[in-house]
This record gives C-alpha cells, sequence and structure tokens, in this order.
C-alpha cells in the first residue's frame, strides 16, 4: 500500500552566484521536481535566489547526532585566526605598515579602467 | 567542434558578466583551459605542504608548532577543495580523484616552481609564508572575480584562511628581523634564496597562448606582468622595511610609470625543473605522494569495499 505521506527534503537557497547556497528549512512533496516547486512557493516569494536546492532528508548524515563528529570546542584555536598575530606594532617599529588580505583582495578585484 | 551558436551565446554570457556553473553549457576549450589551471592550483597546495611539513617537527616553539601544523593542514585543505572542483570539471573525460592524483606521479601535471626548492632554514619555513603565500594571495585575489562561479566561491574560502598564512608568516618573518645578527642573517639568506623563484612564479613577461585565452575568457583578469608588478610593488618595501636586502641589483622603480625594473629570473633553468621535475626537492617530494597515493590505495580499496558490504547488510 503506498502511504499518502510525502518524504521531507530539506531546502537551500543560493543568493547570487558568488554565494554558497543556504539552508533555509524544509518541506514535504512527493519528488524532487514538486519539491522544488513547494520550496519556491514556501521560501522564495520575496526573497530573489540564482538556484535552490532540495536534499532528501534522509540523505543528510548529520554530525549533532554524535558531539565526537564536531569540532573540538574550548581549545584556544587563536594561533589559527589572522587576529591571533599582532604584527602591527611590529613593522611599526621598522617604521612600516602592516598589510591585510582584505586591502590585497581590493586591489587585485578594484575594477580596472 | 563546438556549436558556433551555442560558443556565441556562451561568450555573450561572459560579456554580460555572467558566472557559469559546471552544469551549464560550455565550449570544450572553456572546459579543458579549467581543468588545467584547477588541477595545477590543486595539485600545487598539495605539494605545497611539504616544504613546510618539513619544519613542523623542527619548529622552536609549541605555539610555532601548532600554527606551522595548522598552515600546512589548511593547504591539504585547499588541495582537496580545489581537486573536487577540477573532478567535477573532468567528468566528461570520465577522470576522477585517482586518476587527477596519478598525473603527478607521472609527471602529466605541474607544480609551483617554488615547490620544487628546499627549506634548509627555519627561516626558509617564515619566509614561505611571506613570500610565497604572498604572491599566491595575489594570484587567488585576481581569481575571486573568476568567470567560472565555483572557482570564485572556494576562493572566498581559501583566501579567508590565506589571511592567517599572511599573518604567521610575516610574524615569524618579524621575530627574526627583530633577533640576533644570527637570525637576521639566516631570514637575509633565505629572502635570498626565495626572491629569484618568486619572480619566476608568475609566468613570462610575455603570456602563453593558454593564458592569454583565460584572459579572454575572464577565467582570470590580470596578466602575468601585472601580477608580478604589484607583488614587487608591496613585497620590495616590507623587505627593505626590515633593514635587508633583495638580491637584484637592477630592482628599480619608474617614478613616471610606477612600474619596476627587475632581473629576469633563469627562465630556462625554473621552465626545466617544473617541465622535468627535476628542481632540488621535486623528487623527493613526489616520492612521498607517491606513498601516499599509491602505497596506500589497498587502504582505501578496503575501506571502500567494507562500506560496500555493511550498506547490503540486512537492516542497513
Ligand atoms: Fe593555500
Ligand atoms: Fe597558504
Amino acid at each position: 500500500m503506498t502511504s499518502s505521506e510525502y518524504p521531507v527534503y530539506e531546502v537551500f537557497g543560493q543568493k547570487d552566484r558568488l554565494s554558497f547556497h543556504t539552508h533555509v528549512g524544509s518541506i514535504r512533496a512527493p519528488n524532487p521536481e514538486m519539491a522544488l516547486q513547494m520550496a519556491r512557493e514556501a521560501f522564495f516569494r520575496r526573497e530573489a535566489v540564482v538556484d535552490i536546492w532540495v536534499v532528501p532528508q534522509d540523505a543528510i548524515y548529520s554530525a549533532a547526532r554524535d558531539p565526537a563528529y564536531l569540532p573540538a570546542i574550548g581549545d584556544d584555536k587563536k594561533y589559527r585566526l589572522p587576529s591571533g598575530y599582532d604584527n602591527a606594532p611590529h613593522w611599526k617599529r621598522f617604521k612600516a605598515k602592516a598589510m591585510t588580505i582584505e586591502e590585497v583582495a581590493e586591489e587585485m578585484t578594484a575594477k580596472r579602467r | 567542434m563546438d556549436d558556433p551558436i551555442r560558443t556565441r551565446e556562451f561568450l555573450e554570457r561572459l560579456e554580460r558578466g555572467d558566472k557559469i556553473e559546471a552544469t551549464d553549457w560550455m565550449p570544450s576549450e572553456y572546459r579543458d583551459l579549467l581543468i588545467k589551471q584547477i588541477h595545477m592550483h590543486g595539485i600545487s597546495e598539495i605539494m605545497g605542504a611539504y616544504p613546510e611539513k618539513e619544519w613542523v617537527p623542527k619548529a622552536p616553539t609549541i605555539r610555532r608548532k601548532l600554527a606551522l601544523n595548522a598552515k600546512v593542514q589548511d593547504e591539504i585543505g585547499h588541495g582537496q577543495m580545489l581537486l573536487r572542483l577540477a573532478e567535477d570539471l573532468s567528468r566528461p573525460y570520465g577522470r576522477g580523484r585517482e586518476a587527477l592524483m596519478d598525473d603527478v606521479i607521472a609527471g602529466r601535471v605541474k607544480f609551483h616552481n617554488v615547490f620544487h626548492m628546499a627549506a634548509p632554514t627555519w627561516a626558509d619555513a617564515g619566509v614561505i609564508g611571506f613570500l610565497v603565500d604572498g604572491g599566491a594571495i595575489i594570484t587567488q585575489a585576481m581569481l575571486l572575480d573568476s568567470s567560472y562561479a565555483p572557482y570564485a566561491r572556494m576562493l572566498k574560502r581559501i583566501v579567508a584562511e590565506e589571511s592567517f598564512h599572511m599573518q604567521h608568516g610575516e610574524s615569524v618573518v618579524l621575530a627574526l628581523a627583530e633577533g640576533t645578527e644570527a637570525q637576521r642573517s639566516m631570514l637575509q639568506e633565505a629572502i635570498n634564496r626565495w626572491w629569484e623563484p618568486m619572480m619566476f612564479f608568475f609566468g613570462p613577461r610575455e603570456m602563453g597562448r593558454g593564458s592569454q585565452r583565460m584572459m579572454e575568457y575572464k577565467i582570470r583578469t590580470l596578466t602575468n606582468e601585472e601580477l608580478r608588478q604589484k607583488f614587487i610593488n608591496r613585497y620590495v618595501p616590507r623587505v627593505r622595511a626590515l633593514g635587508l636586502t633583495l638580491p637584484d641589483p637592477k630592482l628599480k622603480q619608474d617614478p613616471a610609470t610606477g612600474l619596476w625594473e627587475y632581473t629576469d629570473p633563469d627562465w630556462d633553468w625554473f621552465n626545466r625543473m617544473v617541465r622535468d621535475n627535476s628542481g632540488p626537492m621535486s623528487q623527493a617530494r613526489i616520492a612521498l605522494r607517491r606513498f601516499a597515493h599509491e602505497e596506500q590505495r589497498w587502504v582505501r580499496e578496503a575501506v571502500r569495499r567494507a562500506s560496500d558490504e555493511l550498506a547490503r547488510l540486512p537492516g542497513a
């Protein structure tokens, strides 16, 4: 006997071409095509998106079901972060300025005139 | 031969500033250029982890060891992310991770000249973060604008992590620069070793046909020479501020154009090294990759088989 209960699809939307798909919620639908239509109507009535993904919920294997799969928290990870290094006073001692990646990115992607 | 109408429509998309997805139609030349570029980029991330990996056990403090280890992890991670993109593009050719990695061992894919070089002192580990990551960041920041959306998206993530590499490299270099005479001269020698390879890093003054086509397809947006000039312009003043010198008597900025004069690297020597894997450390590092890839293949196969068997069990 076929159940009339639809499977659950998790819904992801992509805001623009250079953004990652972001989870927004879930819907029930009888098949992936209808899941896309339902997702569009349920979540993207106002927001513009360039893409929608629907993923069968049981295809998702979540780390939260076992904390052993999660990254360790509470460790001091400052050595992994740019903010863990205070180079500016050292550069200053040499009469130079510290450099950030943001300013490099800005220079490299500045529109060419 | 690609359909000329679709090709024209594709070029119009690029002209409008549209971004291309893996599943979009694309001319085979565009696909092949992307595969070549991203495959080489991904493999360079992995081979680039080796010179620094050598310094993890010998780092001077526990904090430096943690940081360097974290950086090596990041680089291998970048390799993974980029290889995934190259794999998606290679799907029509039926080539996956195993094939793309086999190419390293068979010498069918090149990796950046800098990763063929030796890193004999702790200062080299610092200067790699300072100059090599510095140069790679300039190239990768340009690629944030790439017409191939999966590449541009992944680079956002990669560049964010590179920010730590940059600060870490500078921190090591600054500590040595503020150190004893012996530390300063170790740093100077490392800079002397890495400057010429960095001049080669950005490629020939006159770009080859492939690189030119990549500009036309907006896969990249700046020429080799533009990238090299931006690098020189940022790093010469920084090295000089530290009271150190650069091993190039020709280095001079034209006050009118802002462009730097520099001595050409030994193009033939470096080209041969990259093509034939004949650099000082090329074969030793490829041997490490061969060990990981070929001699551990049975482990990957065993895990794969065990997973398949488990999935077949009743109630799985
Ligand atoms: Fe990297
Ligand atoms: Fe890096």
